[in-house]
């Protein structure tokens, strides 16, 4: 079972880019400093970044980290596709970030529905928050497809699903349940699965990662 | 659908309840008005987003270091419980500046929550409210915090850095079966973050009207991965109220609290919480000399996850409470629990879960004249068990839960507390739900052990044959989320109460009177909750309440008085609430209140108004304005005219720093 072992965490802190350092100090000296200062934004560009510009983001990323099954695509330029299902959360979000991209040579294109048959040929589908109660459903549904559920309820993973989002604070984190990703006959980098927290069912180790 | 919403209760409010709310929509749409326009706050809330696509090549590990700003903003999916549950989430209770947990009850559209005087609440749900509620549990990160001297709350001690505050969720009606005895008319359960969320510095200060003095502090740090711990404290120092007429209320108050919480993620499966609280209270008196109170709490809980769903839970708390009311009462109370629960691997249909729970309390009380609980010394034990499944129809839309809580009291012996819910779902967006349940309030110190007054010859002599007080409630629940962003719920109930409290005089006048169970009633009403977020920026709820609450003297009962104490109850109560975000760094939060007539002590209705205006100069600092009660000078909301405080206006003014 993959773990984040502590020097994992060590290697992870070193590759972030370094934030600036603010001693407490430095700034406890009286609240009119603080205010004054305030007209120079820190972290204002990243900072204004909203929950579902950066769950965007996060899905095109995943793309990139996924080898999926060869049948499951009609060709070798076949493109790659992302369904949301349910209520999008994303607006017209999704379809820039992926504008223009191509994944392994591959374009991609987003799909929407309600009915997940839909969205049967999709390889990575979103789950909405508004499908969390038919979560169990699409679970059973997909078990066996060759897709990646990405579920918005923070016990997705947990309860079968392959990744769910979560927040840690203010920030978002990821869970990943590898037994479902084996099932569906996935192949995760490493480097994803470091950066996740892994959950459900162990499973067997495929040779060295 | 929403209009109707808005103008259905407007003609509730009565001659001057009308004016007062067409009054107070042109402040606070004016006030609305007058903040848009300043062009100089929105040119400081920067220039929008920028474009995503020059994000595209953040890896995913920077990614997971951007703090997004509207976490919990997005609309709560439709909550699938088969009961009346309203839930809040830390970026409601932020943005609503409450300062305590009872203020943040405020906002619960399903519950009444009335301050008595600067430090005292009643806060009840579904009617029989009371300086000393007694029907209602309330539980602090699975610490229950109502005293078995009376079964109510001192909520003037219930505290907790607000900031740290991760939900409270509020069922109102019948919750007994799992959360235990006094569970009759609601439960209130608060949860904090984990450590592993308080990650970092918080510095918060502030100053006003009401509240004079406000701080803060709490520190979060990582020990090990997986091993997170914080550390807080807090200062609060608030003005008196006022009397009817104008004059102080000598009740100012001070309160300083500290604490810690540790979180061990020692696997993916096990985990252990220890926290612990530790505070220190001075409340003044107009007369017989200052209130001094103190006290801690410790707790520990390790979960264990065993497969998707199925988990176990031990937890232990023990909690000390130490009590010094002048010339009254002086209490020490050491309470400890151990509580065990077993959520078993769902099946295929059922998910079946049980619970078992032991608690001690040892009371030490040193009695005054007036009056005594006697034994003064006591040493009481409660066990009790639960157990409870759920099963579904293959299809999935019809839901059973039944359960059956047992719990041996040291006053009634073993007494069984059952209900059985059923919810239908037509579709994501839609179900229904209704229940019936039975539960008890068990009888508690004052039931049984209350004399006055503390010596021979009595008044009141405890009440040797007091039973538990019995709730059948009935309910019948619908909850709809008819487009993304719109959500409303809808709860009606029908409550039956058997053995009510009474005051029995005696045959003889010469004898004393004694406590019994004399009275039964009823209640009927209906919970609106509307939560309309058309988009990232703003968010509307409004919440109703209409109630019915009547007691009445069973044959046999000679008791003429209770009758008319027993249900201090308005019967209706709304708010409307209006969040805004002018950009990510600037947003107000507006709500008015209307609280009908409370008949029985001739409280007047009224209408009020609170607003919080934010503003983020920085990432790290958020700069806070905070009006409350803004419509009158001051205004009663409890309390026999005799006796009765009013709540004045507060303006606060605050910061909250995070490094």
């Amino acid at each position: 079972m993959a773990l984040l072992t502590p020097q994992l965490l060590r290697a992870m802190r070193k590759d972030r880019p370094a934030r600036r350092r603010r001693r407490p100090g430095l700034l406890l000296g009286s609240l009119a400093l603080l205010i004054a200062s305030g007209f120079l934004p820190l972290r204002a560009e990243v900072g204004a970044l909203k929950e579902y510009q950066v769950k965007a983001l996060f899905l095109f990323n995943f793309a990139q980290f996924v080898e999926w099954p060869a049948a499951a695509f009609a060709g070798d330029r076949a493109p790659l596709k992302i369904g949301v299902l349910g209520a999008d959360p994303f607006g017209p979000v999704l379809d820039a970030v992926v504008a223009g991209e191509t994944i392994r040579e591959r374009p991609i294109a987003i799909e929407r529905s309600s009915q997940l048959l839909d969205l049967s040929d999709c390889h990575i589908i979103f789950v909405a928050e508004s499908e969390r109660l038919r979560i169990p459903a699409i679970v059973a549904a997909t078990a066996d497809w060759p897709v990646l559920t990405v579920g918005d309820s923070p016990d997705f993973a947990r309860r079968g699903g392959t990744v769910a989002f979560v927040f840690e604070g203010q920030k978002i984190r990821f869970e990943i349940n590898r037994a479902a990703a084996q099932r569906q006959g996935l192949k995760l980098s490493s480097q994803l699965l470091a950066l996740a927290r892994i959950v459900g069912p162990p499973v067997e180790e495929e040779g060295r990662r | 659908m929403l209009q109707f919403n808005f103008s259905c209760p407007l003609p509730a409010l009565g001659a001057h309840g009308w004016l007062r709310w067409c009054w107070s929509a042109p402040l606070w749409l004016g006030g609305l008005l007058l903040v848009t326009t300043v062009p100089g706050l929105c040119q400081l809330a920067g220039s929008g987003s920028p474009a995503i696509s020059s994000y595209k090549k953040l890896s995913l590990a920077q990614l997971m270091d951007i703090e997004v700003t509207s976490v919990s903003r997005r609309p709560e999916p439709l909550s699938d419980a088969a009961s009346a549950v309203q839930v809040l989430t830390a970026d409601e209770i932020h943005r609503s500046g409450a300062t305590g947990i009872p203020s943040a009850l405020r906002l619960f559209p399903n519950l009444h929550v009335a301050r008595i005087d600067a430090r005292q609440w009643a806060v009840a749900a579904r009617g029989f409210n009371n300086t000393t509620t007694n029907k209602l549990l309330v539980q602090l990160d699975g610490r229950t915090l109502y005293t078995p001297l009376f079964a109510g709350v001192f909520w003037d001690v219930q505290d907790t850095l607000m900031e740290d505050v991760e939900r409270i969720e509020v069922i109102s009606g019948p919750g007994a079966t799992q959360w235990g005895s006094n569970a009759v008319n609601g439960v209130i359960n608060i949860t904090t973050k984990p450590a592993r969320d308080t990650q970092g510095g918080l510095l918060q200060g502030g100053m006003g009207s009401e509240l004079q003095l406000a701080g803060a502090a709490r520190y979060g740090g990582t020990v090990a991965p997986g091993l997170y711990y914080r550390v807080y404290g807090k200062h609060t120092q608030w003005d008196g109220s006022v009397t009817p007429r104008g004059a102080a209320g000598g009740d100012d108050w001070d309160l300083s609290q500290g604490g810690f919480r540790v979180d061990w993620e020692r696997t993916t499966n096990d985990e252990f919480t220890f926290q612990g609280d530790i505070y220190r209270g001075v409340f003044g008196q107009p007369s017989n000399g200052d209130i001094r109170v103190k006290g801690s709490n410790l707790l520990g809980r390790w979960t264990r996850r065993f497969a998707a769903d199925a988990t176990t839970s031990l937890q232990f708390y023990h909690d000390y409470t130490h009590r010094m009311i002048p010339g009254v009462i002086t209490e020490r109370l050491a309470i400890d629990d151990v509580d065990f629960q077993h959520q078993l691997p769902s099946g295929e249909r059922h998910q079946f879960m049980w619970g078992a729970s032991y608690r001690q309390m040892e009371d030490r009380l040193e009695n005054a004249e007036a009056l005594a609980f006697l034994p003064a010394r006591a040493t009481r034990r409660w066990v009790s068990g639960f157990v409870q499944n759920e099963w579904r129809t293959a299809d999935g839309e019809w839901r059973y839960t039944a359960g059956v809580k047992a719990e041996r009291n040291p006053y009634t012996g073993t007494e069984f507390q059952p209900t059985f819910r059923v919810a239908r779902r037509w579709t994501e967006r839609q179900m229904a739900w209704g229940a019936i349940s039975r539960a008890l309030r068990t009888p508690s110190r004052i039931d049984r052990e209350f004399f006055v007054p503390a010596e021979p010859p009595y008044l009141v002599a405890g009440g040797p044959d007091f039973v538990s007080e019995k709730l059948i409630a009935y309910e019948l629940g619908y909850r709809a989320e008819p487009r993304s962003g719109l959500a409303l719920s809808l709860a009606a109930f029908f409550h039956d109460y058997d053995d009510l409290r009474s005051l029995e005089p005696a045959d003889d006048p010469a004898e004393p009177a004694q406590i019994a169970n004399g009275l039964v009633g009823s209640s009927h009403g209906a919970e609106l909750n509307v939560t309309y977020r058309p988009n990232e920026s703003w968010r509307i709820r409004f919440g109703y309440t209409e109630q019915r609450v009547k007691s009445e003297v069973k044959p046999g009962s000679r008791d003429q008085i209770s009758v008319r104490s027993q249900s201090l109850d308005p019967d209706r109560y709304l708010q409307l609430g209006i969040s805004h975000d002018f950009s990510t760094n600037l947003s107000f939060d507006v709500t008015t209140r209307h609280v009908s007539r409370i008949a029985n002590h001739e409280v007047p209705a009224y209408v009020e108004l609170d607003f919080r205006l934010s503003w983020r100069p920085r990432a790290d600092l958020e700069l806070a304005l905070r009006g409350r009660n803004l419509l009158d000078r001051s205004h009663p909301e409890f309390g026999a005219t005799a006796s009765r405080r009013e709540v004045q206006r507060n303006v606060h003014g605050s910061f909250t720093w995070r490094f």
